[in-house]
């Protein structure tokens, strides 16, 4: 069973691969379509491998910085209007109205409030403060009863009840959300970087297109696609580890 | 000390009637129980009667729509803040990332107090789990567990036991042998204890009275002594006399 799972998928990308390449030689998709082997060979190749890693690393530190300001705002702001009930629907709203603005119309805006070095972070976060707005108000107020009622006849305080109990219930709900929102916070950075920051994977796509240099062009999608779904499998780790550790409140 | 007062005590409930407009109905009361220091008291009746509402009103889980609830003379809300109720599920309510004695600390940290190891050790014996300290609920068998969250209810040294069905969910082997080992953790510290309860025999093997209450809206149909010596033998379960206060109890939650 195991094996299958794991040799299905296997044979299936292979496949998919294969019909890239002979794709790409034998020109059937246009020239914007190149073969693997011709995107792989930029990676080899002095100039533009340099450039791919720089841009990487300049992107990956963007979309960091948004995703640890993100999801830090997101799960603070939660607690909050988990503490103070009179706040909660006006919180709920606010985040409801950062998450319906579309991202690329916030960008000019930011671009002169952040300044463009800063809005590719900027634009990062705003995904994630929603998503973890989101889950940790979720998984705070999805804490089992009987635990909740247990604590209460303890005499446990509020504050008792969310360090204690409800904070580290949440955490599998909060992992969740932080798994979905690594993916968003890429997409905010490289976003971000179209508006005229100095280097970045937006950049070099942005570049690449306008020079008609397509080997690069899908070479920095495959870094990208790669960043991305590296991200949601080592969270993916990190969540299943999380419930394990944490159990099943209602078990 | 400890004692517990329901003063003309009613508690009413909305729902939608037929032509589904809202209205209040009473879920129970008028209710007059007081149970003394120290005294074993069980609450058996019908499901639906409201004798867990009773307990949650003794825990401050919930106030009355009408009358009075009171323990020594205080609103339970006092005694829940000052850590003076000890209180134990049906369900079990472990905090599932923690040991055994993770969970027995519990109390102690809400309360601010510490917790000796010497403490936790005697819980931990209290709960017959000497060599289980360091499971998580989830490798506990359900009678294990169950004796985890009594000897938590127990931390504090409470005035107050408020048990409601804590064997609930237990098999009737294990549940037995359970009620003689309540009495025995109970006979050390003789909190005042309430015990909510479907199980007749339950109430006779463990309680000093029992309330009887009837169906909906739940009042007193009866309040007999349990007259048997402590501690119990286990051949009591087998004893004319048992059988017979568990007929005659039995009888009495039929509908009349």
């Amino acid at each position: 069973m195991k094996f299958r799972g794991f040799i299905y998928p296997t044979i299936g990308t292979l496949l998919l691969l294969c019909a890239w390449e002979a794709a790409g030689r034998n020109g059937m998709l246009g020239r914007t379509f190149p073969a693997l082997s011709q995107v792989l060979r930029v990676f080899e190749d002095g100039p533009r491998g340099a450039l791919l890693v720089r841009s990487t690393i300049a992107t990956l530190g963007s979309a960091a910085e948004g995703f640890t300001t993100g999801a830090l705002l997101g799960a603070a702001v939660a607690v909050l209007a988990h503490l103070v009930p009179p706040l909660r629907r006006g919180l709920d709203r606010m985040a409801v109205l950062v998450n319906a603005l579309p991202v690329i119309a916030l960008a000019p805006v930011l671009i002169i409030t952040a300044g463009r070095e800063g809005t590719p972070a900027a634009l990062a976060s705003v995904p994630v403060f929603f998503l973890l707005y989101t889950s940790t108000g979720v998984g705070l107020r999805g804490a089992s009863e009987r635990l909740e009622m247990m604590l209460l006849t303890l005499g446990a305080s509020p504050w008792q009840r969310l360090t204690k109990f409800q904070a580290i219930a949440a955490l599998p709900q909060v992992v969740t959300g932080m798994k979905v929102a690594a993916g968003s916070s890429m997409i905010g950075a490289i976003v971000g970087e179209w508006f005229g920051a100095p280097s970045g994977l937006g950049v070099v796509v942005l570049n690449s297109m306008e020079n008609y240099q397509i080997p690069l062009l899908w070479a920095t999608v495959i870094v990208i696609a790669t960043i991305t779904l590296s991200s949601y499998g080592l969270l993916t780790l990190g969540e299943r580890a999380v419930r394990r550790r944490i159990g099943e409140c209602d078990a | 000390m400890a004692t517990l007062a329901l003063s003309a005590v009613t508690r009413s409930f909305q729902r939608r009637n037929s032509a589904g407009k809202r209205e209040s109905f009473v879920a129970l009361g008028p209710l007059d129980v007081r149970i003394g220091d120290g005294e074993f008291v069980a609450v058996i009746g019908p499901s639906g009667c409201g004798k867990s509402t009773v307990l949650r009103l003794l825990a401050g889980l919930d106030t009355p729509s009408t009358g009075l609830v009171e323990i020594n003379d205080r609103p339970p809300r006092e005694l829940q803040a000052e850590q003076k109720l000890g209180i134990a599920f049906q369900e079990h309510a472990l905090l599932p990332w923690r040991s055994v004695e993770g969970n027995l600390r519990l109390p102690f940290e809400v309360a601010g107090v510490p917790a000796t190891p010497a403490r936790i050790g005697e819980l931990v014996a209290l709960a017959g789990l000497k060599g289980f300290e360091h499971a998580r609920p989830a490798e506990l068998s359900g009678g294990m567990r169950q004796r985890v969250a009594i000897a938590r209810a127990l931390a504090l040294h409470p005035k107050v036991l408020l048990l409601d069905e804590p064997f609930g969910a237990l098999d009737a082997v294990t549940r037995r042998r359970m009620n003689f080992e309540l009495e025995r953790i109970w006979l050390e510290s003789r909190p005042t204890t309430l015990l909510v309860t479907h199980s007749v025999e339950e109430a006779v093997v463990l309680a000093d009275r029992i309330i009887v209450l009837t169906e909906r809206p739940g009042r007193i149909r009866m309040d007999v002594r349990v007259p048997f010596a402590r501690p119990r033998p286990a051949e009591l379960v087998r004893s004319a006399e048992f059988h017979r206060l568990v007929d005659e109890l039995t009888a009495s939650l039929e509908p009349a």
